[in-house]
């Protein structure tokens, strides 16, 4: 981050488009190669495996709307991880508050009768306060008592999960054996596009909040705000900007979105709200953002990316009995890899600071610090 | 009735007393480790394997403790030496570890979601000479497996080696001040790594014992975030061993309650099981707030973190 130039340089030169993502792709090359020497010793050939997984997911209509609709809450929590992130802040929540908004645009969507055209926009307002709500505990936690947002975060993912399966197994269940709520109504529902799959309008509404936020991050001063928070939150401080606000609103805003992606699953796909319903999309959500770097359009590539590897992985189960979380393996490859900074020297621009020795030998410390809250 | 509870409290609570005593290693150093439902997962399928093919308990323990050990030691190597943040690499190798253990389950057992088989030896109940006559002591503290008590001696020799060795001294200094550790000549890496391998130690115990003492199968996920229950017992204790080994216990206990008490009185299970993570959340504000009014004249939000 600091080699960011102070002014915009005249010259256009792809290398600087292109750097950024050296990164994120030589990481996902090196997770495919050591998932392919794994799926060598589990004693099945590489290029078969992956051969499926890509004709799996891709070729045809059938496979690729399915890959699609797996794409689109990942492109959601993606882009709620990412925007927390962007800002320092480690949400690491949006599993909970995916399934708060799932809930709340699941009981929305079932008791209000709204006329048509209002009904769905409504779900999807209930499902973002449902999200921020959720989020907002952490959030006034963090900034006025200075507790630890990640492990409140990761306490209040199990908490939602209980909480909205006690919703859904006591008080509202639907009458039957599935422990879910009633149906939503026909007037809350996203339009399906395809007889193969579950791929619905959610995906477009993804797709244009994530254009939304890059166009909010790179040319609106609150855009530029939130990153500067998340470079260092004390000189955007001292810069005049409202941290403990500004933290407030990002990760209400990160949960909303988060709220959005249990809004799709239940408006889009499952038609109500079941129990248990997210194989971890909001954990996916962490990886989405790691690989985009925390760019809004960046999550939509990685989003496709580990949807058509989870489409795909459903095919290799079937054809070759390879358990389908292999994709989960290569997954949380790619965050290690893009966590760890390796130090490639020839990789780095130079300037004048590279050639200074370090003063002292002590090591940078900072990132493994952890305030004991 | 009540009794039955108790005893199955102690049981329930040994993993989450191995998760806690190992987690206390690294948070002592100055280190949140939240991959501790990774280690355990890992351990358990290893030491379920390891006792399937081999027909031996002590040979599937240790590969359990091994495997949890050597992922400890990847994931020190990525937050010591390539400097990848602490949570991050911790959720990634927990996901690993969960997607790893699902993998070879279905590969190299051949099962989908549950793995059990009647080849896997089981531990014998211990029943202690004399304390099982005690009247109502007895039967809770005697006729439990080897691995439980294991686990509630460890806590007092976690204790000492914490509070009353030269190494646990520095151990507890790398955590309180890194900067003063390095200055005065401790190899702060070496330390972390060495806690960080304890905590790997511990976990593995704890997964040894789920698949293997607790239960004779293994389940994809079937750590149940037992890691994050012994994480929240550290922070409610603060990091003091007996009183982290205690909370686990309640939790234990509170756990235990949210099997029974259903079925005798109809709650619902889930209202139950919420209350180790309330708890915490709740021992969270408590310590935020306290720190808060101390630090009154900061503000309270320290922009450094």
């Amino acid at each position: 981050m600091t080699d960011v130039p102070l002014h915009r340089t005249a010259s256009f030169s792809p290398i600087r488009f292109l750097r950024p993502l050296i990164g994120p792709v030589s990481a996902v090359v090196v997770a495919f190669v050591i998932g392919g020497l794994l799926v060598a010793l589990l004693g099945q050939n590489p290029l078969t495996v992956y051969g499926l997984l890509l004709s799996g997911s891709l070729v045809g209509w059938a496979n690729l709307s399915v890959t699609l609709q797996l794409t689109t809450p990942l492109i959601f929590t993606g882009l709620a991880v990412a925007m927390a992130f962007r800002a320092g802040i480690w949400n690491v929540g949006v599993e909970g508050q995916m399934l708060m908004g799932a809930l709340a645009a699941g009981i929305a969507g079932y008791a209000l009768p709204v006329p048509a055209p209002f009904h769905v926009p409504l779900c999807i307002v209930a499902a973002a306060i449902g999200g921020a709500l959720w989020a907002a505990i952490p959030a006034l936690l963090r900034v006025y008592l200075n507790v630890n947002e990640l492990v409140i975060c990761l306490m209040l993912n199990p908490t939602a999960l209980l909480v909205t399966g006690y919703v859904a197994t006591h008080p509202l269940k639907a009458p039957g054996p599935t422990n879910k709520l009633p149906d939503i109504l026909d007037s809350a529902r996203f339009t399906n596009y395809s007889i193969f799959s579950q791929l619905n309008t959610g995906i477009f509404v993804a797709v244009a909040l994530c254009v939304a936020f890059a166009i909010f991050n790179r040319s609106t001063v609150r855009g530029f705000e939130w990153k500067l928070i998340g470079l260092n939150p004390r000189f955007a401080h001292y810069g005049g900007i409202r941290v403990r606000r500004d933290v407030l609103t990002i990760m209400m805003a990160s949960g909303a979105v988060g709220g959005l992606a249990g809004a799709e699953q239940v408006l889009g796909v499952y038609g109500a709200f079941y129990d248990n319903f997210s194989p971890g999309y909001g954990f996916d959500g962490i990886a989405v953002a790691m690989l985009a770097g925390n760019h809004p359009l960046g999550v939509i590539v990685a989003a496709f990316l580990f949807g058509a590897l989870n489409s795909g992985s459903s095919v290799l189960q079937m054809e070759l009995g390879i358990s389908k979380y292999l994709v989960q393996v290569l997954q949380f490859i790619v965050v290690l890899i893009l966590a760890a900074k390796f130090s490639f020297a020839f990789l780095k621009r130079r300037s004048p600071d590279d050639r200074v020795p370090p003063a002292s030998p002590v090591p940078q410390s900072g990132q493994s610090h952890v305030t004991e809250t | 009735m009540l009794s039955d509870i108790a005893y199955s409290a102690i049981r329930i609570s040994t993993p989450l007393i191995f998760a806690a005593l190992g987690g206390l290693y690294t948070f002592q150093a100055g280190m949140l480790n939240i991959a501790l439902d990774g280690f355990m997962i890992i351990a358990a399928f290893a030491a379920i394997a390891t006792a399937f093919a081999t027909g031996s308990l002590t040979a599937g323990v240790i590969a359990g403790v091994l495997a949890s050990m050597l992922l400890a030691a990847f994931l020190a190597l990525f937050n010591l030496r390539f400097r990848a943040h602490i949570f991050i690499a911790g959720i990634a190798v927990t996901f690993l570890a969960y997607g790893l253990t699902a993998l070879l389950l279905k590969s190299v057992l051949g099962q989908d979601g549950v793995f059990a088989s009647d080849q896997i030896p089981t531990f014998p109940a211990i029943q202690i000479p004399f304390v099982r006559d005690i009247p109502i002591i007895g039967p809770l503290v005697s006729g439990h497996t080897l691995l439980v008590y294991v686990a509630y001696l460890s806590i007092p020799v976690v204790a000492w080696t914490l509070y009353r060795t030269r190494w646990g001294l520095r151990v507890r200094i790398v955590g309180e001040a890194e900067d003063a550790a390095l200055a005065a000549g401790i190899r702060v890496d070496w330390i972390k790594f060495q806690t960080m391998l304890i905590s790997g130690l511990f976990c593995g115990l704890a997964g040894a014992y789920l698949s293997l003492g607790y239960v004779s199968l293994f389940a994809k996920q079937m750590t149940n975030e037992r890691g994050l229950i012994a994480l929240a017992a550290i922070f409610f204790a603060k990091g003091r061993p007996v009183r982290t080994a205690a909370v686990a216990l309640l939790f234990g206990l509170a756990t235990a309650l949210s099997v029974r008490l259903p079925q005798v009185t109809g709650a619902a299970p889930q209202l139950l099981q919420l209350i180790p993570y309330l708890v915490t959340i709740l021992a969270m504000v408590i310590v935020g707030i306290r720190t808060t009014r101390d630090n009154a004249h900061n503000g309270g939000w320290r922009f450094d973190q």
